[in-house]
């Protein structure tokens, strides 16, 4: 499996803070993989993120996404990943559907009509499909105003599918998120991985959505604690010298890890 | 997902066309959808031409050697697309505030895309503000002919875009929204007094001569004026420099202020 995110000796500092936010980080993650980025609040996910998707500098080290340095080539990264951000980036004057067309029109998916009757009828009839996976077909066309914070979930999550990216970056998606939709979402994530092959970047802190990936790293304070299947991370703790109790899920194995390393469990 | 969908992308140059459509749309739909920005956008004028213009119309126009009427028209006009297309530019800031540019920012499109779309998009208010304009002089009596009209709509998006350029440099690295307003203030309202938009800036000397080459809206004023007063006999007492001159300068400084502040701005967003 050929790698389509390649991370070497990735540094982030801010500006006027002491201490590293990312500290000399290497991982890969192989195409069509699904990969989860576990930590703490602070840990360093977000920035990680950030950076690869250039929307966030990097103090140093090297970034290639598709074989594209981020630093070089940011405009064909960006044309090939999607993001789902941990904040809400929607604009809360425009309707649920205008959102999504000025989405899909920055992506050049489809040209700019003034109108969703007058967009494409391939526009129309994917916005639909979508909005009825995530179960906000009613909302399409209200002002983002009067939808809930769940529902303005849902909106972006339809928006970050529509142009169908290569490698989609998930920054908490399911934060706020009852749990049937966050069931049909990833129901969704998982038949559009294995139709189109598209890469998944999570990050998340619900542990068990991390559960059937295929590779987990954990990041703390900046740096990688580990990075390996759910399955080794969970062996490698159930062979520890002084094992508690038998570690049967990915989520204890991951409280566990951190408490090993020092970590503050959230 | 669809695999075609993806594959019917566009790309270059029609990408970055579509996209600043796009943005343009989005800034247009957000005038329409604020009442109080349109009814903001019309009583301007009713304060600038109507009370200011009014006032020193009254009481300053005699012995000028042209109707003040018509010069302080013009001026109002393109003082009104600068001060309301770089007040709309303070969006981005604003966008910034509710997470939105990160939208525009993940985006493959180029940074001037986003500003231009950005300045384009201001650009209908001050078109709203400029009819404004046109009617609160009906009401004073000033009138401007058709020609006239039309060669100052046709260079309205060169004068937007000079006006936007010059703002961008001031809110490209400003990341909060009062800060943004107040210098976008800062800007606009000296250019109106200075550049010559409503008092005839002919015997300006020293300080203040300086400070109105410095300002881009003269140079805008000037070039308008200068197509608008073609062939008249007031030409040479309205118009400061050779028209040719004044479109390359404003079409050099802007396309220097559009990439500072394009570059100011996008780095301002990546470097933290």
């Amino acid at each position: 499996m050929s790698a389509v995110i390649e991370v070497s000796g990735l540094v982030k500092q801010y500006d006027r803070t002491k201490v590293p936010a990312v500290n000399d980080i290497s991982f890969s993650v192989g195409e069509g993989e699904f990969f989860a980025f576990l930590g703490p609040n602070g840990a360093g996910k977000t920035t990680t993120i950030s950076i690869l998707t250039t929307t966030l500098s990097k103090t140093g080290g090297e970034v290639k996404i598709a074989g594209l340095d981020v630093g070089k080539q940011a405009k064909e990264v960006r044309e090939k990943v999607g993001i789902i951000f941990q904040k809400p980036s929607l604009d809360p004057q425009l309707s649920a559907e205008e959102n999504i067309r000025f989405h899909a029109c920055l992506y050049g998916v489809f040209g700019y009509r003034p109108t969703f009757r007058m967009m494409p009828k391939a526009y129309r009839d994917r916005v639909v499909e979508l909005a009825e996976i995530v179960g906000m077909q009613d909302w399409l066309f209200k002002p983002i105003k009067k939808l809930s914070g769940g529902m303005q979930r849902k909106l972006e999550i339809v928006r970050s599918l529509i142009h169908t990216p290569k490698i989609l970056f998930l920054d908490e998606p399911t934060q706020g998120l009852d749990a049937v939709s966050r069931r049909s979402l990833w129901e969704y994530i998982n038949h559009s991985r294995h139709e189109n092959g598209t890469t998944v970047f999570l990050t998340t802190h619900y542990i068990d959505e991390a559960e059937n990936v295929d590779k987990v790293c954990i990041i703390n304070d900046g740096e990688i604690a580990a990075c390996c299947s759910p399955e080794e991370l969970k062996r490698t703790l159930a062979f520890d010298p002084t094992p508690r109790v038998c570690l049967p899920t990915l989520e204890d194995a991951y409280i566990e890890y951190l408490k090993k390393t020092g970590g503050e469990v959230a | 997902m669809n695999n075609s969908i993806a594959k019917k992308r566009k790309s270059g140059f029609m990408r970055e066309l579509n996209a600043i459509v796009t943005i343009l749309a989005r800034g247009v739909l957000l005038t329409l959808k604020s009442p109080a920005s349109l009814i903001m956008s019309l009583a301007m004028p009713v304060v600038m031409m109507g009370m200011i213009g009014g006032n020193l119309s009254q009481n300053m126009a005699g012995g000028l050697g042209f109707d003040y009427g018509q010069f302080m028209m013009i001026g109002m006009l393109v003082n009104m697309l600068f001060m309301m297309t770089s007040q709309g530019l303070t969006s981005l800031v604003e966008d910034q505030e509710i997470n939105f540019t990160q939208e525009m920012m993940i985006a493959p499109i180029s940074r001037y895309a986003i500003v231009i779309g950005t300045i384009l998009g201001s650009a209908f208010m001050a078109i709203v503000s400029c009819i404004g304009t046109l009617i609160v002089g009906l009401f004073m009596g000033i009138h401007l002919g058709a020609g006239q009209l039309f060669a100052i709509l046709g260079l309205a998006p060169l004068m937007c875009l000079a006006a936007g350029a010059f703002s961008m440099l001031l809110i490209g690295a400003i990341k909060n929204k009062k800060a943004a307003n107040m210098a976008v203030t800062l800007v606009t309202m000296p250019q109106m007094f200075l550049s010559g938009a409503i008092i005839p800036i002919n015997n300006s000397s020293g300080i203040l001569l300086v400070l109105n080459r410095l300002m881009p809206m003269t140079y805008c004023l000037d070039l308008v004026r200068a197509v608008v007063y073609a062939g008249t006999p007031e030409y040479a007492n309205v118009v400061l420099f050779n028209p040719a001159v004044t479109l390359a300068a404003i079409v050099g400084l802007t396309a220097v202020f559009l990439v500072v502040g394009t570059w100011l701005f996008a780095r301002s967003e990546t470097h933290k």
